[in-house]
Parts: C-alpha cells; sequence; structure tokens
C-alpha cells in the first residue's frame, strides 16, 4: 500500500496533467482550471509548512549534535521566530495589533525587509565583484590555445557589457567594435551551443518523466524498494 | 623588473583596488554613450507597436533583492515607457520577495509622472493607468490561468482592492488583452512564459534579466520566441537612454549611473588578468 497508493496517485494525476493540452472538451479543460486553481495551491502551502518544518528540524538537531558553526543556527531560528510573530501579529505595514513602533523606531516586516534584508541580500550579491576581480586574475591563464581562446571571448564580451568597450574599439570598422563582436558571440556560437545543451536536457526530462509515469522509475518512493 | 611578481599580488590589494574603482566613478559620475543592441531595440519597438487602445504592457517583476541593481532599473524603465505610450500597465509577481520592490517601482515612476504634469489629464492615476496584480503562488497558476481571466487569477490587487472594480481591468480579460508581458527576472521566469503561455496562448514575451541569465535566452531570440531582451546593467542603462531619447521622460537612471562603476571594474579585471597572464608567461619561460 505504501508503494502501490502513492504511485497511483502520481500516475493519475500525472497523465491529468497534460490531457488538458490535448482534450479540448470543456469537461477537461474545467478540472484542469480546478487542479490548477485550487488543489495546487492548496498543495503549495502544504510544501511551504513542509519548508518550515524541515528548517526547524534541520537546525535543532544542529543545535543538540554541536554540529559546525552549530551556534549560526540560533540566528536562522531566533530570526524566524521573530520574523515570524512580527509578520502575523503585526502586520505588515504595522497595522496589526501587536505594537511595531517604539518612538521613532519602527519594525513592523516591511521595515525589516526594506532595511534589514534587502540591504543584506544587495550586499552579499555586490560582493562577488571583489571575489570574481580575485578568482579572474588567479584563474584566468592561457596555458593552452582553448583556454587562450576563452580568455579572447571572456575579454571581448566584458568590454561589450561596458560602454567603455564602444571607446576603446570605436575607431574600428563597424562590426570589429567590441558591442558587435560581443553580440555576434552571443548569437551564433553561444546560441549552438545552448541549444544542444537545452536539446539534450529536454530529451533527458522527457525519458525521465516516461520512466516515473510508466513507473519505472521508482526511486522518488524512497530509494527504489 | 622582475614581472614574475605579478603572479602573487595579494587578495586585499585586489579588493582595495576594485572598492576604489566602484567608489570613485559613484562619487565623480561621467555620462558615458551607451548605444544600442539589436535585443534592446526590439523590446524597445514591440512596446512601441502596441496598440493603447486595445491591449496593456504587463511585467512580471520575478526578482530578489539580490539583484535590484540589475533589474531594479529595468522595471522602472519598463513601467515609464508603457505609461510614455499611454499603455495600461498590468505589474505581477511570481516572487513574495519581489513584490515589495516592485510596489516602490510603481509609486516611484507614478510620482515622477505627476510632479511632472501639467493638468490632470497628463497625472497618471494608480487602478485607472497602472496597477500591481501582486502575487499569487505557484507560477504556473497564474501562467496558465491569465490565459483565461486575469482577474480570476488576482481577485484583489498588491492593497486589497478587487480587481472587478479597477477602472484599469475594464476590457482586460486575458492573454489576448496583452500586447506583451515582459518577465524581468533575476532567474528563470521568462522560460516559464515561453514554455507554458506562448504556444498555448499565442502571448508576445519579452525578457529584462540579468547579465548572467541573459546568454541562456539568444536562443529565444534568434528563434523569434522572445520579442527582445535586457541583458544586465548595460540592456537596461541602453533602454533608459531609448526612453530618454524618444520621449523626454524625467526621472532619474540608476541604470545609466552604474555605467562608470562597471566599465572601471570591468577595465580592471582585465588588467589584472593581463597582469596575472604576463607574470605566468614570464616564469614559464624562466622555467624552460
Amino acid at each position: 500500500m505504501r508503494v502501490k497508493l502513492p504511485l497511483g496517485l502520481m500516475i493519475f494525476f500525472g497523465i491529468l496533467g497534460f490531457t488538458d493540452s490535448f482534450v479540448p472538451h470543456p469537461w477537461a479543460q474545467n478540472f484542469h482550471g480546478v487542479l490548477r486553481n485550487k488543489v495546487l495551491i492548496v498543495i503549495s502551502v502544504f510544501a511551504l509548512a513542509l519548508g518550515i518544518g524541515n528548517l526547524i528540524s534541520h537546525h535543532v538537531t544542529r543545535i543538540k549534535r554541536k554540529g559546525p558553526n552549530w551556534i549560526h543556527s540560533y540566528t536562522t531560528l531566533i530570526s524566524l521566530g521573530i520574523a515570524t510573530l512580527i509578520g502575523i501579529m503585526g502586520g505588515v505595514t504595522g497595522n496589526g495589533w501587536l505594537p511595531t513602533r517604539v518612538g521613532g523606531f519602527k519594525y513592523d516586516i516591511q521595515t525589516i525587509y526594506f532595511k534589514v534584508l534587502v540591504p543584506l541580500q544587495s550586499t552579499m550579491f555586490a560582493l562577488l565583484a571583489f571575489f570574481m576581480a580575485s578568482a579572474a586574475y588567479r584563474s584566468f591563464r592561457a596555458r593552452n590555445l582553448l583556454a587562450g581562446l576563452l580568455l579572447g571571448s571572456a575579454f571581448v564580451v566584458m568590454l561589450g557589457q561596458v560602454p567603455i568597450g564602444e571607446l576603446l574599439t570605436g575607431f574600428l570598422p563597424p562590426g570589429f567594435h567590441a558591442a558587435d563582436i560581443s553580440t555576434w558571440i552571443m548569437q551564433v556560437p553561444n546560441t549552438a551551443s545552448k541549444r544542444a545543451i537545452e536539446l539534450g536536457l529536454t530529451l533527458g526530462v522527457l525519458g525521465t518523466m516516461l520512466k516515473i509515469l510508466t513507473g519505472i522509475e521508482r526511486s522518488w518512493l524512497g530509494g527504489g524498494r | 623588473m622582475n614581472f614574475e611578481k605579478l603572479l602573487h599580488i595579494d587578495r586585499k590589494v585586489i579588493f582595495v583596488l576594485m572598492g576604489v574603482a566602484i567608489v570613485i566613478p559613484l562619487v565623480f559620475p561621467f555620462r558615458l554613450p551607451v548605444g544600442e543592441q539589436p535585443p534592446t531595440r526590439g523590446l524597445f519597438d514591440t512596446i512601441d507597436r502596441i496598440d493603447p487602445a486595445k491591449q496593456a504592457l504587463m511585467v512580471s517583476t520575478d526578482w530578489t533583492p539580490q539583484t535590484e541593481a540589475e533589474n531594479q532599473p529595468m522595471t522602472v524603465a519598463l513601467i515609464r515607457h508603457g505609461l510614455a505610450r499611454k499603455l495600461r500597465v498590468v505589474v505581477i509577481s511570481f516572487y513574495n520577495e519581489s513584490i515589495p520592490m516592485a510596489n516602490q517601482a510603481v509609486m516611484q515612476v507614478v510620482e515622477e509622472y505627476n510632479s511632472q504634469a501639467k493638468n490632470e489629464a497628463e497625472k497618471v492615476v494608480y487602478g485607472r493607468d497602472v496597477v500591481l496584480l501582486g502575487w499569487v503562488p505557484p507560477p504556473i497558476v497564474p501562467i496558465l490561468g491569465m490565459g483565461q481571466s486575469i482577474t480570476g487569477v488576482y481577485k484583489v490587487d498588491y492593497y486589497g482592492a478587487g480587481t472587478d472594480t479597477l477602472p484599469i481591468m475594464k476590457g482586460l480579460g486575458s492573454y489576448d488583452d496583452i500586447g506583451l508581458v515582459c518577465a524581468v527576472s533575476g532567474g528563470s521566469s521568462p522560460q516559464w512564459f515561453l514554455q507554458f503561455a506562448q504556444p498555448r496562448y499565442g502571448v508576445k514575451i519579452a525578457a529584462a534579466v540579468t547579465a548572467v541569465s541573459a546568454p541562456d535566452l539568444y536562443a529565444y531570440i534568434e528563434s523569434g520566441q522572445l520579442s527582445g531582451m535586457l541583458g544586465g546593467m548595460k540592456g537596461a542603462a541602453e533602454y533608459e537612454n531609448l526612453i530618454e531619447e524618444k520621449y523626454h521622460v524625467g526621472g532619474r537612471q540608476r541604470a545609466m549611473e552604474g555605467m562608470g562603476p562597471q566599465s572601471i571594474g570591468h577595465l580592471l579585471i582585465m588588467a589584472l588578468v593581463i597582469m596575472g597572464n604576463v607574470g605566468y608567461f614570464v616564469a614559464r619561460r624562466k622555467a624552460s
């Protein structure tokens, strides 16, 4: 039962999931509409609960076992608890019953978002510029022909991505400016390789999907037992 | 000169150089000519061809604060362009994290227009000219659902007003009434629209993505599935410039401001790579 029931449900809903693309009858369309607009949203809510549960479970276990950097797990759990409390009881903009202002100091969820989350996430991403500069300096070496081609392409694309590239290569005939060559690299070699990768990936996904739908691939049920 | 020293520049020095390269152009800004790439022109022309009497522009703001530097100017520029053309602009999002920033962008452009309006007719009204419909998870629900009914998926807007009561939604039934969906994204939301909405409902799709995501989408431009694309901050700057040239819309141009620091940053990285290679070749010659 532990195998057959989920397998049966998966095959039933899996086939229903794409029938509306092939069956234009209103019954099929309406049924798919209900599945998508009602059932899927309910399942998403369960996924959210599962995600939060997993997060809490993971960090509680790490604290119990004193795993690597376990002290940081407290930060995650305390932040999660405080943000959830303020969000649910204080309202998004501080219009709930929980006070979210002390004098001029606001701590409603909207303020936390703009004053804490946005700067933190932006800073983390901005740090990439520094690490990329260091990594590029250390690893970009023209050791052989292929590495040289990669380096040359990277240079042209980098120049093409900034206006100063146009100033530096503006004296060249049209079609040979950094932006022109960069666009050509993107449109021709890049597109050719991306298409090959995408086609391979899609065929792989289709194959795996068929294996799952027909019950051949059962590892998602728990290690194929 | 001992060129081998170029192989061993301390990373703290690189960090300081990069910091200086970014901060100086921010403190002393300079304007550079940005030109235009074909995908940017494609997006601009597609929006310019939408008939305001028949169709609206939809902007899907699927980005998080991480990619704000690139995606926020794109979002603002697209809303500016739509409103400059007197198009109805419908803003949605697939991530709840991006909703407050999308709201900020909408309100910024509304304030810009209203501060420059010479009379009431020129003013932009939220709910009549532009609306933020908010977030309905998971993405597949709105992507497919909007093919049948936009108000069926988004029953209330971001502020909780019933979408049936908003003047902007009158005559906006489904994708048939949308001239273009432009997905502003730090991830793969343009592909979701291409995968699910375009084949089934035939809606035109464009993308405004971060520079790292842009190479993934060139194949869709070549095939004609994407009507245009903004790639990274440079794409956003080109777009801001095109709008400024044609419509003379005021307001801050954050992508244009970012071109100086980005240019110097790129040049610094290239200079570092050249120095590293000079050191490498000198060391290799000595060793052989």
